[in-house]
């Protein structure tokens, strides 16, 4: 609608900036024009006050000096002008019980201010309106302000002003308006500046969230044009991005998904040799490539299995895969907690505790593992007594196929995925993996991984879910 | 798309192969031959009910990918009929067609790409407890084992304790509660378990049944119920002592 109604103009950042500019020029301009305004205008009142009430108190002592009653009427008469009306009568034109207001108060103290000599005077300040005229005196002072001055003889000498004091003091005010109006504006700027750039942060926002695994709604395209057409970019972008990433992969998965039919009949011809050495080696690579295979669908499959998230104990778990390690004659000792409820998927997680396991087994001698509770955590270590990892290659053995140097030499086998699925099994649960060279040699992998809380112990409470259940929309099978 | 191969002498049992792959098909059948089984094949659904009509069939292998009505609807459609033991073919990862397979009526399953050794090794296991009378067959056709708040669901083998908690159980361990299970509040010797639980597992990395036993208690017992669950008989065996219901 807003966007319809302005365009006769480019929507560009240029033009709303421009128009801001503009804007605030103007208000400035306005304001700087009423402020000014507001002070002369409030200095020549002062003027004329002063000027009114100075004469009041002249025109009293010339009335008051004359004695003869006829000649006071006439002499007040005599100096009455347009803006200053005078009466000498024997009653006080405001009634001595005129309701005192705030604004016949503050002219008291005005008239007192500008002409110090009022201070010594007896005098009665009301406004027709108020309700402070003598009863019969008409409309004709209605709007007007009276000032009533005694007399020494006790008679009275009425004056009657339109123009008496309406405007307000406020010199000194004024440089405070004019900062209270620049920060206003300046305010002002500043919101209007955030809206127009909003949808640019709301861009950036997108940028730094985007993730190939999840299909986020796109950016919305709004906005001066210049970012409408960055987000539009932006998402065509991110389309084409996740487009090539999942051709790929699925190509990957495929390959390897199509992989099996053959693996699988040579299983079943190898199975028809008579000759029973060749028989062994052919079912060892075959294998290894199954475990090739498998290996790299499960590293496509991190995060995108629609294995759904329940409560699991971790350390019966552990304790399986200890217990099939140990029976097939691995130096294996598990040590700590008989139980740790978490929460999450226990197929990926055994398939990552195995994974670490695999490795210390793979380079050591001999392992051990400990599981105990920290505070909100379980805390899982894997120790070998193995060579270690040079301190520089940490954070390299989580890279997809990454393999170090002596690996490779040594023939240990293996795809290079195994901690890359093992780290993404246990950041996708919310957990933490970190390894450490041991002071005597051998590795030392520990793993953090939050315990499940207390309250979805109770049967059949499916509230509270992990947050990894709601990345379940790739539906990639693999 | 029936094949039928020559064979020795073979009265193992009549063997359907379910595979869209013919390859496959053929060596399978020539595999369970050699094993001495009578084989048939078929390619896909609508020759497998054709099959089923026209023989007797002691047992099927069916792979769950294939081309048209899938194995699992297959799997279904058999049972409406049949208690004939079902294997199926899988893929590894296929975790949730494997578990409504299961839940379809399938007795078993095997990954793809699966050691021909260990077909056979399910093969006899399915084929010698449909053979055997199954006494308790209700365990067969329920999927869910009750026993003092836990939860056996057999059709996705997990075990549950009575606070809705995944205890992770070994092939071994899974058997031998199975067994318990089945024989509730019977003394079992060393020999009859060792039977009962290796029926579904070639695994020869078995520890003795003792050894087996006690890692299973240590997985269902805690402090407050040490010693409640799977009692020692001096001199004859084990018995399971909890009240063990089927739904």
């Amino acid at each position: 609608m807003r966007e319809r109604s302005i365009r006769w103009l480019p929507d560009t950042i240029v033009v709303r900036a421009v128009m801001i500019l503009a804007g605030a020029l103007i208000a400035i301009s306005l304001v700087g024009y009423w402020v000014y305004r507001v002070g002369a205008e409030g200095l020549a009142t002062t003027a004329r006050d002063k000027g009114l009430a100075e004469r009041i108190v002249s025109i009293k002592r010339a009335v008051g000096a004359i004695p003869d009653e006829i000649e006071r009427d006439k002499a007040a008469h005599a100096l009455a002008t347009a803006s200053l009306e005078v009466h000498w009568s024997k009653v006080s034109l405001v009634l001595g019980n005129a309701p005192v207001t705030e604004r016949s108060r503050a002219m008291e103290d005005r008239l007192k201010e500008l002409v110090p000599e009022f201070g010594a005077e007896s005098f009665r300040v009301g406004y027709a309106d108020d309700g402070a005229l003598n009863a019969g005196e008409g409309d004709a002072y209605k709007h007007m302000l009276l000032v009533s001055v005694r007399l020494e003889d006790g008679s009275w000498l009425n004056f009657a002003s339109p123009t008496f004091g309406t405007a307000h003091h406020m010199a000194g005010n004024i440089l405070a308006i004019a900062a209270i109006v620049g920060s206003l504006i300046i305010l002002i700027a500043i919101l209007l500046l955030r809206w127009v750039t909003r949808p640019l942060r709301d861009l950036a926002v997108a940028a730094e969230r985007f993730s190939l695994d999840e299909a986020r709604d796109p950016v919305s395209e709004n906005g001066p044009a210049e970012v409408r057409r960055a987000a539009k970019a932006f998402n065509t972008m991110g389309e084409r991005v996740r487009r090539l990433v999942s051709e790929r992969t699925m190509a990957l998965a495929a390959v390897s998904h199509d992989l099996r039919t053959p693996i699988t009949r040579l299983r079943l011809r190898s199975e028809m040799l008579d000759d029973e050495p060749t028989r062994n080696l052919i079912d060892d690579d075959l294998s290894e490539m199954e475990l090739m295979i498998n290996s790299t669908l499960e590293y496509l499959s991190v995060g995108s299995t629609k294995e759904p998230s329940k409560a699991f104990d971790l350390a019966t778990m552990i304790r399986t895969i200890v217990d099939g390690e140990a029976d097939r004659g691995q130096p294996i000792t598990l040590k700590g907690i008989e139980h740790a409820p978490v929460l999450g998927k226990p197929v990926a997680m055994k398939r990552a505790m195995w994974n670490i396991i695999g490795n210390a087994l793979k380079y050591g001698s001999a392992t051990t593992i400990h599981i105990k509770r920290e505070g909100p955590q379980v805390l899982f270590e894997v120790l070998d007594d193995g060579p270690g990892i040079p301190d520089a290659e940490f954070e390299k053995v989580f890279e997809p196929f990454y393999r170090i140097e002596s690996s490779r030499s040594r023939q240990t086998g293996g795809t290079g995925l195994g901690l890359t699925i093992a780290k993404s099994i246990i950041v996708e649960h919310g957990g933490t993996i970190s390894l450490h060279n041991r002071q005597r040699g051998g590795l030392r992998v520990s793993v953090r991984l939050p315990v499940k809380p207390a309250e979805t112990a109770m049967p059949g409470s499916g509230k509270r879910e992990d947050a990894s259940t709601r990345q379940d929309h790739r539906n990639m099978r693999f | 798309m029936e094949t039928e191969i020559a064979s020795p002498p073979n009265d193992h049992g009549n063997i359907l192969v379910v595979d869209d792959d013919s390859e496959i098909r053929l060596l399978v059948t020539k595999f369970l031959q050699r094993h001495g089984y009578h084989v048939h094949s078929a390619g896909e659904a609508d020759a497998l009910q054709e099959t089923l009509k026209r023989f007797t069939i002691d047992a099927i292998i069916l792979d769950v990918m294939l081309p048209g009505t899938s194995g699992i609807e297959a799997c279904r459609r058999i049972r409406q009929t049949s208690a004939v033991p079902i294997i199926l073919l899988t893929a590894r990862s296929e975790e949730d067609i494997r578990i409504s397979g299961l839940e379809g009526g399938a007795d078993d399953y095997v990954t793809k790409p699966f050691s021909p050794r260990e077909l056979l090794a399910r093969l006899r296991s399915v084929l010698r407890r449909s053979r055997g009378g199954d006494p308790n067959s209700s365990a067969r056709t329920q999927n869910h084992i009750l026993f003092d708040g836990w939860v056996l669901d057999t059709s996705r083998r997990e075990l549950n304790t009575p606070d809705r908690i995944l205890i992770d159980l070994s092939t071994g361990e899974y058997n031998l509660l199975v067994a318990f299970l089945e024989h509730a509040n019977r003394v079992l010797s060393r020999e009859m378990l060792m039977e009962l639980a290796k029926t579904r597992t070639s695994d020869p990395f078995d520890r003795t049944i003792d050894v087996q036993i006690s890692r299973l208690r240590r997985k269902l017992e805690n402090t407050e119920n040490a010693g409640q669950i799977i009692k020692t008989v001096r001199g004859a065996g084990y018995v399971f002592v909890p009240k063990v219901s089927f739904g």
